[in-house]
């Protein structure tokens, strides 16, 4: 004869995995959380980082960024950071569409990134991160006179002084090697996601400081030499 | 070494994974939409050709000869026959705009003139995308000759082509 189990007793065994679980990743969320004890001090310092891929990109192309930022090292695990940068775009006479682009700001992020390594004090890191960035923005957009397609009547086309706005999160992965002394360079990818903004009468912007070109492309990076101080 | 290899990989398929592109809207033409009904509100495939013309100069009087052709005007819908809806363009920039809808059977023409007010707004995609403008219509109106009534339905023209703008209610008996 096959006996069917209760069906509370089903309920129970379920409820008890889940507190199981329940239990397993909270203790896990915690370890991730956790500061490592040693006799290494919780403060160790602060490190200044100037981005060169932002200014690569200022020198070779229409638009690039420079970039600074500040980092807290707390127990060589957690690096709460500060970047502020100013972001410019200069696109002349674009050869096909005829369109010029113009802004420049300021921009920041905060946030904090994480070092996943193990040997937490050795002269290597690998850091997992993530960071609020803003930026406030006026664009100046331009084309000469055209014709009207069907009405041949000269057409304008531009604004100026255009006032836009960007909120935007940033996921990043980096790693960063001791040089020399306090010299490190170090180098990031970050994944980009707009969380609000105004792009005022346009609908859309192009370059946004600090973000990149809008709709682009999601991805970015930083190559970073950094300076324990 | 083979976990430093797979991190070199994984990071090199992201890189390449970042490549940029144009990412321009594949319709980008803005027109205006009209759906031609019958009393009922049922759409009325016209029997007559109808044929839209536009002038080109402020002031220029097209009536005098609308059949004839000189550079102030120009042809915006040609002979359009057994159809219920047409699509016009809309100038960019222009604060009316003026048409003459011909109504043409094999005895007369009958022409009605619209005037469109609209307000233009510049619309931008990228520097990469042309420029265009999308349009707020403001007002409409037309004579009677023809044409019963047309009815702003839809004040913003935009890329999209699905959105019906104006009820053209012919006369009954054109």
């Amino acid at each position: 004869m096959i006996t069917r189990p209760f069906i509370s007793i089903s309920i129970r065994k379920l409820a008890i995995s889940l507190l199981l679980l329940v239990s397993v990743s909270a203790s896990a969320q915690l370890k991730f959380f956790s500061i490592q004890k040693d006799s290494i001090p919780f403060f160790r310092g602060f490190a200044v980082s100037f981005d060169l891929v932002g200014l690569a990109m200022m020198e070779l192309s229409d638009y690039g960024q420079y970039e600074g930022a500040l980092r807290i090292n707390l127990h060589d695990e957690w690096f709460p950071i500060a970047e502020l940068g100013y972001g410019k775009a200069s696109h002349v006479n674009d050869p096909v569409t005829h369109i010029s682009y113009k802004t420049s700001a300021p921009y920041f992020r905060i946030g904090i990134d994480k070092n996943l390594l193990k040997q937490k004090h050795g002269p290597y890191r690998l850091y997992a991160g993530l960071r609020y960035a803003f930026t406030k923005y006026k664009v100046d957009l331009t084309r000469d006179n055209f014709p009207d397609p069907v009405w041949l009547w000269d057409t304008g086309f531009g604004v100026k002084d255009e006032q836009c706005s960007y909120h935007w999160l940033e996921i990043a992965l980096g790693a960063d090697a001791t040089i020399w002394g306090p010299l490190h360079l170090g180098w990031s990818v970050r994944y980009k996601r707009r969380i609000a903004h105004k792009d005022g009468v346009l609908g859309r912007t192009w370059y946004v400081p600090g973000y990149g070109v809008d709709g682009d492309t999601r991805l970015g990076g930083t190559f970073n030499v950094i300076i324990d101080i | 070494m083979n976990r430093q290899y797979k991190l070199i990989v994984s990071l090199l398929s992201v890189v390449i994974s970042s490549c940029s592109s144009i990412d321009c809207p594949i319709n980008n033409t803005v027109s205006v939409q009209y759906e031609i009904r019958d009393k009922t509100g049922a759409a009325l495939s016209i029997k007559d050709s109808l044929t839209v013309v536009t002038t080109r100069q402020d002031g220029y009087d097209v009536l005098v000869d609308i059949t004839t052709y000189d550079d102030n005007k120009t042809t915006v819908l040609n002979r359009l026959v057994d159809r219920s809806d047409f699509s016009l363009p809309i100038s960019y920039s222009h604060p009316e705009d003026v048409l003459y809808f011909c109504f043409k059977d094999s005895v007369k023409t009958v022409v009605d003139t619209v005037w469109i007010k609209k307000d233009d707004i510049p619309h931008f995609e990228s520097v990469d995308c042309s420029a265009s403008f999308f349009h707020e219509l403001t007002d409409v109106r037309h004579t009677h000759n023809a044409i019963d009534s047309l009815v702003l339905i839809n004040r913003s023209v935009t890329y999209d082509y699905k959105t019906i703008h104006f009820y053209l209610y012919p006369k009954t008996g054109n």
